[in-house]
């Protein structure tokens, strides 16, 4: 099987929450059996589409606002994209944008896991804060569990 | 439907270049009264911000002015200094400045196409509802968008906001294997802009000839990207020293971008301007390909700017492939620079038309004063007037929501940057 780890995000205070994931996974000890590539991008726009090609199974890492309390670790379903889709513009085609447009296209991966990590700020230049950085820890720590044995 | 009504669309939403904007439009007793495309983004003071700093900064500066067209910012500002200073930055660093920036065509020219104006022809709402009807129209749009990312990337390391435009030349080389392997890619790309050609032609768009000016550059013997004079279609051509003689910028209290005009006219710049202006610039086997289809130079419908945009994709791949023929890197990306004082000026030809820039130079190589003319201000008298014609060609008695179709789908011809502003609009009509 082949997984790709996706972390979404920029230099910016909390909003390093989906790099961070991958830096945190990038540093546990995997063995499990499948080929893991991990990948940070920022605001890939519909290319994130072209990262699925080939992928058996697709994990994606976004810093989000929903209200909740910062460091809260969300698991994402289908059916909570609407939710969060944008304007389809060429500055606003977020994340759950282009996932509508790879369903449209039937180029979803087989496996799809969308993680969210709840933020409070995102400062241009600033650090992320405890309550985030405790969140990437976790979830790498999840994560791993589910590479080490196997998606 | 009475044509006396009296109806007022506002549009309050309609955000441009990384900006926000709105669409006014009233009628009165079957007669367009007022319509306003209102600019209120708040100034941004790009120009401003560059006073004081060091020339070496410029390129990377201006790339932050513009997600989709960073290219044509940074080698508008390299090209302006090095001519100030002097600088013949040679064959490689010229051939690559065109590749570079043809990535940038095709990238902002296909997200343009499939993901911002296209769906407005098929019925559809947004490019979802498009993928679901042209899946693979749509896939192939993708695909030669991600392969001008891919271009870009490899000049300027990433595609938003790229690093690798100097003055001089480029920070780095690119090896002869990952040119290679690009090549490849750019050649079978080929028959999908064809293809490409050939779809947007088939669209059936409203029959809207109107009468301007199309102003964009020309360049002797190349189809002008990079470099090249100023052309207008009246028989216009100046050096870009020459354009505050002949076109000037005015403020209207409704818009914090300002106005162009020629002559006292709006004009228009971007694909279809530069097409109309650079025909006979075309491969003869793509003017042949334009025949075939249908698409006859001159044009005044600006709806062809589709068709434009998909035209000048073949021409970009095509021109990428030529340049990165016999690659090999040089033992330098750049030459050195010794400022001195001056006045920079420079054009080139963004995605989405003529960009024009000028910087006061002081002999420490700081900036002591910047102008920079960008495609949308140029556009933004002659998006008012095209409105104006094309509603009263489209027919005023229209319900409401066919005549805010119609602003929307001229508006989005223009520029992406307005064109995904346009997806945000909330519109209140008010009898």
């Amino acid at each position: 099987m082949r997984v790709r780890v996706i972390g979404i995000g920029s230099p910016s205070g909390d909003d390093q929450a989906g790099w961070r994931v991958i830096d945190a996974l990038a540093t546990r000890a995997i063995a499990g059996p499948d080929e893991i590539f991990l990948e940070k991008l920022d605001r890939p726009g519909a290319g994130l589409i072209d990262r699925f090609a080939g992928a058996d199974c697709v994990v994606l890492v976004d810093a989000m606002c929903s209200g909740a309390t910062p460091g809260d670790i969300h698991n994402l379903s289908r059916t909570d994209w609407a939710a969060y889709r944008g304007g389809l513009s060429s500055h606003g085609f977020g994340v759950f944008d282009a996932l509508a447009l790879a369903q449209a296209l039937l180029a979803l991966p087989p496996r799809l896991e969308v993680y969210g990590i709840e933020i409070a700020s995102s400062e241009p230049g600033a650090r992320p804060g405890a309550a985030v950085c405790s969140a990437v820890e976790r979830l790498a720590d999840r994560l791993a569990g589910l590479l080490n044995g196997g998606i | 439907m009475s044509e006396s009504r009296n109806v007022t669309i506002r549009v309050p939403v309609l955000a441009r270049v990384e900006g926000e904007g709105a669409l006014d439009l009233t009628i009165e007793q079957g007669d367009i009264k007022a319509l306003r495309l209102r600019i209120f983004e708040p100034p941004r003071f790009f120009e401003k911000f560059l006073e004081g700093r060091h020339y070496a900064e410029v390129p990377d500066f201006v790339a932050r002015i513009c997600g989709i067209c960073p290219v044509a910012y940074q080698v508008t500002a390299a090209q302006a200094l090095e001519t100030l200073f002097d600088i013949d930055i040679g064959p490689w660093a010229r051939a690559m400045r065109r590749v570079f920036y043809c990535g940038e065509w095709i990238q902002s020219h296909s997200l343009h196409i499939h993901l911002l104006a296209a769906p407005d022809f098929f019925g559809c709402g947004n490019a979802i509802e498009l993928a679901r009807i042209a899946p693979e129209e749509v896939r192939r749009g993708l695909r030669l968008q991600a392969l001008g990312n891919e271009l870009m990337e490899l000049f300027g390391a990433r595609s938003v906001h790229p690093v690798g435009v100097r003055v001089g030349g480029f920070h780095a080389t690119p090896s002869p294997e990952r040119i290679d392997a690009l090549r490849k890619r750019l050649a079978a790309a080929l028959p999908e802009a064809e293809a490409l050609v050939r779809w947007t032609a088939g669209m059936a768009l409203p029959p809207d000839a109107q009468d301007f000016v199309s102003v964009a550059m020309r360049h002797p013997v190349d189809y002008a990207i990079e470099r090249g004079e100023i052309a207008a279609s009246d028989g216009l051509l100046i050096e870009a020293a020459a354009y505050p003689e002949h076109f000037t910028e005015r403020h209207e209290p409704h818009s914090t971008a300002l106005f162009s005009s020629y002559c006292g006219r709006p004009y228009l710049v971007g694909p279809l301007a530069r097409l109309n202006l650079n025909r006979d610039r075309l491969p003869d086997d793509v003017q042949t390909l334009l025949a075939e289809v249908g698409f006859a130079l001159p044009s005044g419908n600006v709806f062809h700017s589709m068709l434009a945009r998909a035209v000048e994709i073949l021409l970009a791949l095509r021109e990428a492939l030529r340049l990165l023929a016999d690659y090999h890197a040089p033992a330098s990306p750049w030459v050195d620079a010794t400022p001195r004082a001056g006045v920079a000026v420079g054009c080139t030809e963004a995605p989405r038309g003529l960009l024009w820039h000028r910087y006061e130079i002081d002999a420490d190589g700081l900036v002591r004063n910047a102008r920079i003319v960008p495609p949308t201000a140029q556009n933004q008298a002659r998006i008012e007037e095209d409105l104006r014609l094309s509603l009263l060609n489209f027919g005023l008695d229209h319900a409401d929501d066919a005549l805010r179709l119609h602003c929307e789908k001229v508006i989005r011809n223009y520029d992406p940057c307005i064109s995904c502003a346009t997806h945000f609009l909330r519109l209140n009509v008010s009898r």
